[in-house]
């Protein structure tokens, strides 16, 4: 088996480069919607063959072991060449959890499985009245016999429509002293009758999300990963590689990209107003990016990242905004349509980009709950 | 030495130099002595520049064998961010980025060379003219046969300094002259600045000058010079601006009202966030801009690198200072409080050399020249 770790960092791009190029589909690149498995399942078996699944899972359990430098190496060369992520919400978020919290029998059962896609999970966090204030769910399973019993709704499911499992934090001691007590995380099949899953219309005409409704739903006593009440100390633990990932300079910088080209076929750079404005934003991006390499070079140090890593999602996220904001600006009287725009050799969908730029400074920990996050922990401001 | 090895101890080597100016400036009294050379009258402080150069400060770009420490433009950075910190009103960027900077291109063995890196002698460095209507315009002062007369004006540093390097039409093309600051017919006339600085306007009537280097030659120094002089500025703005946060921060922290301290409503605390982000980003923009310059040779790549860090130094420090002084309510707006320093501090270096509209416009116009040559 290789040893990706023992590469030099260029080796290892060179080489996660050449497969991307190689072997990823051309209509699959920068997709602008979440693909439904079947979509991608043709990438998904050539990146299993290959062994490449699960980049950050230890080799024992399939993965490629990657220490966290060349993680990140293999996301950016992901993210540059618009290799769709795929399903992986088993990959990023079950499977970290089963490996660390998970008895052997649901390692063995799950993780393999993860691997294959042969399940298909989906993420139930979120609920109408737990939002960015996550502890307040009330999703409630309760042990009957050899199942826990769910009733309750999840909100803002990614793909549930598309998914074979929901891994979920329910609340599972209502009387605990505080919020952040008492939740559990639990992993149940999505094909029986108490699961109902509606889809959700977004404002780009997109229906990713999903409401999930549990009415009796029932799961065996063994799906419990980790102990009992101790679900919310778990899920957060995993958070800390997604602070730096959800701050990466791709996105703004594809859109860049995007936008001048799409820019300079219009003309747009006529306009010294116009001319300013892309610079600002283009400028914005570039020392953006000399942020996030300091923070990257922490994390290939060895270092834990503190809670300050929060301002690369800040900065990033409302600076993706403004390019696609300029991108509108720059189409002019196609600014409000649909589909791509052809100009010269390039093809732009304008609002596909500014609606996929919307939910990035909501989703993750919205801005303001980062701007918490970073007033609190990293400037010490009281209350 | 393996690569990392030498990387880290480069790192440490510009830890020892930043942690040595800063003691330096603290020891000397920290920005409480820019308020008192400020309410003296302006200038600066000889002895500081004794100090300072004994510290290798000025000699720290200048290559080994020219007498310096040859460390490069992010280490000269580093020294700049310690001087804006303390918003000191030493003529360190001037002289490091300016006047070394053209001599040590020029006429690296002049006896002024070894000099200004001693900190025996300061001089300022003037080549901008005025036009008929205020605004820049081209050169028009000539000198001929040994004498200087027109005029150059937004001479920085021009109030302490023994002389003064002149780059203006000779008769051949561009000459760089020295002018000693009693020459006869030589009048400064200085417009005082925000911070308590001057600018001066200098006049010339057959003053006698001495010719040090002409040709193509002067023109490409003094644009590297101030390639140079404009990154150095930014990495100023950069510790100016990271000590105004703090200073803001620390006040928002005690200043109680409604019973709290006003840090503690959220209103109050994106907005610092908002700051200390901003700041950052200089930070590591700036940083990296500097870092790149010292690998880069191509003078054209160095300007767009020097405008990328001086754009965003600017902006950085237009809003960090303008919003401290909101967040300091009332008092912000009065002279005994020290984050008022900061703000004309702020303004007069986001002048000097361009803003950062100028600087986007020259960033962008740099990025496409490079674009059609590819």
């Amino acid at each position: 088996m290789t040893d990706w770790n023992a590469m030099t960092d260029a080796e290892f791009r060179k080489e996660v480069r050449q497969f991307f190029e190689a072997e990823y589909p051309e209509e699959l690149r920068h997709l602008p919607h979440r693909p439904k498995f079947a979509e991608i399942e043709h990438w998904h078996r050539k990146l299993h063959a290959k062994g490449w699944v699960a980049p950050a899972w230890p080799t024992e359990y399939g993965g490629m072991g990657l220490n966290a430098a060349k993680l990140l190496i293999f996301y950016e060369e992901q993210q540059r060449w618009g290799v769709n992520r795929g399903r992986d919400m088993g990959v990023q978020m079950v499977g970290p959890l089963i490996i660390k919290f998970g008895t052997q029998d649901q390692k063995d059962y799950w993780l393999p499985r993860i691997l294959s896609c042969d399940d298909i999970w989906c993420q139930g966090y979120s609920e109408p009245g737990a939002g960015s204030d996550l502890a307040n769910l009330r999703t409630r399973a309760e042990i009957d016999g050899d199942d826990f019993v769910i009733n309750g709704q999840k909100i803002w499911t990614t793909m549930a429509h598309d998914a074979t499992h929901i891994f979920m934090l329910v609340r599972t001691d209502p009387d605990a002293p505080k919020k952040q007590q008492g939740i559990s995380f639990l992993l149940a099949p999505m094909d029986q009758p108490g699961v109902d899953v509606r889809t959700i219309k977004t404002l780009s005409g997109e229906t990713e999300f999903c409401e999930v409704f549990f009415d009796d739903a029932r799961t065996p006593r063994e799906n419990l990963v980790g102990e009992l009440n101790k679900g919310w100390t778990m899920a957060k633990a995993l958070l800390s590689f997604e602070r730096i990932f959800i701050g990466s300079p791709s996105l703004a910088q594809n859109a860049l990209g995007q936008l001048e080209s799409f820019a300079r076929g219009r003309g747009a750079f006529d306009d010294p107003v116009f001319r300013d404005r892309f610079a600002q934003a283009a400028l914005d991006v570039e020392d953006h990016a000399a942020l996030y390499a300091r923070f990257a070079d922490q994390l290939k140090r060895g270092e834990t990242l503190g809670a300050d890593v929060s301002m690369l999602k800040i900065w990033v996220t409302e600076c993706f905004q403004r390019i696609t904001e300029l991108m509108i600006e720059a189409a002019g009287p196609d600014g409000g349509s649909i589909g791509p725009l052809q100009v010269g050799n390039v093809s732009v969908d304008v609002l596909a980009s500014f609606y996929k730029a919307r939910p990035t400074t909501i989703y993750g920990g919205s801005n303001e709950i980062q701007r918490n996050i970073l007033s609190k922990a990293v400037l010490g401001l009281p209350g | 030495m393996t690569q990392t090895d030498i990387l880290s101890s480069e790192q440490e080597d510009l830890r020892l130099l930043r942690e040595s100016a800063r003691t330096l400036f603290e020891r000397a009294g920290g920005s409480d002595r820019a308020r008192k050379l400020r309410d003296a009258g302006g200038g600066f402080d000889a002895e500081m520049v004794r100090e300072l150069a004994e510290a290798g400060v000025f000699g720290v770009a200048v290559p080994e064998d020219q007498g310096g420490l040859g460390m490069g433009l992010a280490a000269a950075g580093i020294i700049a961010e310690e001087v804006g910190r303390v918003i000191a009103p030493e003529p360190v960027v001037l002289t490091i980025g300016l006047s070394l900077g053209l001599l040590r291109r020029l006429c690296p063995d002049h006896p002024k060379v070894p000099q200004l890196i001693s900190g025996e002698t300061v001089l300022a460095v003037a080549w901008q003219e005025r036009g008929p209507g205020g605004a820049p315009a081209d050169a028009t002062c000539r000198y001929a046969d040994g004498k200087l007369t027109g005029a150059k004006a937004w001479v920085a540093g021009a109030a302490g300094s023994q002389g003064f390097l002149v780059v203006t039409q000779g008769d051949d093309g561009q000459v760089l002259v020295l002018v000693e600051a009693n020459a006869d017919g030589f009048v400064i006339n200085k417009r005082a600045q925000a911070d308590g600085s001057s600018l001066g306007e200098l006049s010339f009537s057959g003053t006698p000058a001495a010719e040090l280097a002409s040709g193509r030659a002067v023109q490409d120094a003094l644009a590297e010079a101030v390639v140079d002089a404009t990154a150095l500025a930014a990495a100023e703005l950069v510790g100016l601006s990271e000590r105004a946060f703090e200073i803001t921060l620390d006040y928002i922290k005690t200043r109680e009202q409604f019973d709290k301290p006003i840090g503690s409503f959220q209103v109050i605390q994106h907005r610092a966030v908002d700051l200390h982000v901003m700041c950052e980003v200089a930070q590591a923009g700036v940083g990296e801009a500097l870092a790149q310059m010292d690998g880069e040779t191509d003078p054209k790549i160095r300007a767009r690198l020097a405008s990328r860090a001086k754009s965003r130094a600017v902006t950085a420090a237009k809003k960090i200072t303008r919003d401290a002084i909101q967040l300091h309510g009332a008092v912000g707006y009065t002279d005994e409080f020290d984050i008022g320093l900061y703000l004309n501090r702020a303004l007069v270096l986001s002048a000097w050399l361009g803003d950062d509209a100028y600087h986007r416009r020259i960033w962008f116009e740099a990025r496409e020249a490079e674009g059609a040559a590819q």
